[in-house]
């Protein structure tokens, strides 16, 4: 039995919550049930990443091949659990069980009755799965059906809010995110042609012995899947979707949305191009260039941005945008510091933005009030929820001992490595931008005199799924050993690919 | 609706649709088609139905409470077929590796769990189907 469990994990990771988000609908009538079952499928899914990553850990990061139906790599579809994958899954379930901790008993204000609040818990799950799969797929095809679960999930849980622009603001990012998929779809169509493999390792393999003979086709699938991509994990200029879909979504699935959503587009991204073209065919091509400066635009950008704003769930969706920045200039600088740093603030930030999003969600909730400047005195009356977002917010500035120092730290040594001074500029700037939109929050809620009427700190689920966000800031600033190293083995495996 | 000639020649035809629903579905494997395109045209002859005879009577050939209920279990099923080769011992979603006789080439009884999980992908499609065209008769103006 175990032994079973055990080497069909890695398509239990993905299964599972897709299936248990089938059979929610049929529950609707016991709201309890419901998030025991999504609670204890994101638990489950949050042991079995252990597990596979433990394992990884061992093997000194030999893959884990899984061929679905027994059918061998070029033929059939193959699931390969690596270094990436490992350190992907551990990041969608660390984050994705708190927030669906916080979700429950607490969702009817923001969603509706029992019966919405089954869809919503539904499509968490299978935006979860669908990460999950984006994490250990090795198929190109696979990798264009698992975005589009995650889109449509994505689409359905901004609609899933009471907020009246809700429906407008999943409208737009369903119209943007089709535009992406069928990028996406096309570029992967342009490699099929050309490669006549959808397998990822294979694929490479042709890609780079015949490329020279259809260098064009491989500029426009590299385009299609940069815009594609960039689309939907919200690079700058394609990011229009973003800071309406986020701050109009209910809380926790802003927390998902920002948190992790972004960052499965990305990954498949990073699988895209250094598993298919691979290192050398991206700088023969100039590919990281563009990255570059597209990661460094959007950091400035969306730091200025999210300034101006007031209404405290855009600032944090603005914020999103300059941190998927981050994620791009790590990409484009391609050495191992710098893709170590971009893995590793990816889960930083996933973790930190999903804590920002549940406290902000808790102090929209209670307070009624959702600008900033109406925030006056809530850290005195919602102690620990205000301290949960203060130290999310001082870790994504990156300060020592927290844990975007760590990832912004190894992107600062990339780009040192790299000897790109724009770049070391523009990460230490995107700090200095980052403390001056967070820090005036944490300063109108501690220090200003006026008190709000009345308000205090949310149930025990959410105080529970509060505190393990923090905790994890914490955990990973401190002692970033394992997760680092898993970082570190990831960002080599993309580099000395094939 | 007071058409005589629509609704008697809907009668006529409609149970003959759904035949030629099912059969696609369950003959996916050998033939062309499939268990998509059979669930499409099961779904399609509620929906002829419920426009000509309207919306309530409709309704009552499929509440919602089946079409949920057939729509979760669908994909259930689907899972559970794949499950089948895990607990013999092989990959999920194997088929001849989980010892499942193949059977005759071209025979209906032919591709062991190929033609048991089409069923449920064409139950869940031709439900599918229902629950878009009720969601959208049903939504206000």
């Amino acid at each position: 039995m175990t032994a079973t469990i055990k080497s069909n994990l890695p398509v239990f990771v993905v299964i599972m919550p897709l299936f248990v988000a089938f059979v929610l609908p049929t529950f609707a009538r016991r709201i309890r049930l419901v998030e025991g079952l999504v609670t204890a499928t994101t638990a489950l899914g949050f042991l079995g990443a252990g597990y596979l990553a433990s394992l990884i850990l061992i093997q000194n990061g030999n893959p884990i091949n899984y061929s679905l139906g027994g059918w061998s790599a070029p033929w059939g579809i193959e699931i390969q659990v690596s270094n990436l994958s490992c350190f992907f899954l551990l990041m969608v379930a660390g984050v994705s069980l708190p927030i669906a901790l916080f979700a429950a008993d607490n969702m009817t204000h923001e969603v509706g009755g029992p019966q919405q609040t089954t869809r919503f818990y539904a499509l968490y799950l299978l935006l979860g799965g669908a990460l999950a799969g984006m994490a250990v797929t090795s198929d190109l095809f696979n990798v264009f059906v698992l975005v589009e679960v995650a889109t449509l999930s994505c689409c359905g849980l901004v609609s899933s809010s009471n907020h009246p622009w809700a429906s407008e603001a999943a409208f737009n990012y369903l119209i943007l995110a089709t535009l992406g998929s069928a990028l996406i779809l096309g570029g992967i169509g342009f490699l099929y042609i050309i490669t006549g493999h959808l397998n990822m390792e294979f694929a490479s393999h042709e890609l780079n012995r015949v490329w020279q003979g259809y260098p064009h086709v491989v500029w426009i699938a590299a385009s299609f899947l940069l815009v594609g991509f960039g689309v939907k994990s919200a690079l700058f200029p394609l990011h229009v979707w973003l800071p309406d879909a986020h701050s109009a979504a209910p809380s926790p699935a802003s927390a998902i949305l920002s948190g992790l959503a972004v960052k499965g587009y990305a990954i498949c991204l990073i699988k895209v191009l250094y598993n298919v073209f691979g290192i050398a065919l991206i700088q023969d091509f100039g590919i990281h260039r563009i990255l570059t400066l597209l990661g460094m635009i959007a950091i400035i950008a969306g730091s200025v941005f999210a300034l101006t704003q007031d209404k405290l769930k855009r600032r944090l969706a603005f914020s999103t945008v300059a941190q998927v920045g981050y994620i791009f200039l790590g990409l484009g600088l391609a050495n191992s510091q710098s893709l170590t740093g971009m893995l590793f603030h990816m889960a930083s930030h996933a973790v930190i933005k999903s804590g920002l999003f549940l406290a902000a969600g808790a102090i929209i909730a209670t307070t009624g009030k959702n600008r900033i400047s109406e925030m006056a005195g809530v850290g005195r009356k919602m102690p620990i929820t205000m301290a949960v977002f203060t130290i999310c917010s001082v870790s994504l500035v990156g300060i020592p001992l927290f844990s975007g120092f760590v990832g912004k730290w190894h992107l600062l040594l990339g780009s040192l490595e790299a000897g790109n001074r724009l770049a070391q500029a523009v990460i230490i700037v995107g700090s200095v931008l980052c403390a001056a939109y967070l820090f005036p929050i944490i300063r109108v809620a501690y220090f200003e005199p006026t008190p709000v009427a009345d308000c205090r700190d949310p149930g025990l689920p959410q105080m529970i799924a509060l505190i393990m966000l923090a905790a994890w800031v914490i955990i990973l600033g401190v002692v970033p050993g394992p997760f680092l190293e898993l970082a570190k083995r990831a960002a080599i495996d993309l580099l000395v690919m094939k | 609706m007071r058409d005589f000639i629509l609704k008697r020649v809907a009668a006529l035809l409609l149970p003959f649709i759904q035949m030629y629903g099912l059969y696609v579905i369950l003959h996916g494997h050998v033939s062309p088609g499939g268990s998509f395109a059979g669930g499409i045209v099961v779904g399609l002859a509620f929906i002829a139905f419920t426009t000509i005879y309207g919306l309530e009577r409709g309704r009552a050939k499929v509440p919602e409470k089946v079409t949920t209920l057939v729509e979760s279990y669908g994909t259930l099923w689907y899972g559970m077929m794949g499950m089948v080769g895990v607990f013999k011992g092989a990959p999920f979603l194997a088929n001849k590796m989980a010892g499942i006789d193949l059977g005759e080439l071209g025979a209906l009884s032919s591709g062991g769990l190929i033609g048991l999980i089409g069923l449920g992908v064409g139950i869940r499609v031709a439900s599918t189907m229902i629950t878009l065209f009720f969601t959208m008769m049903e939504e206000e103006p």
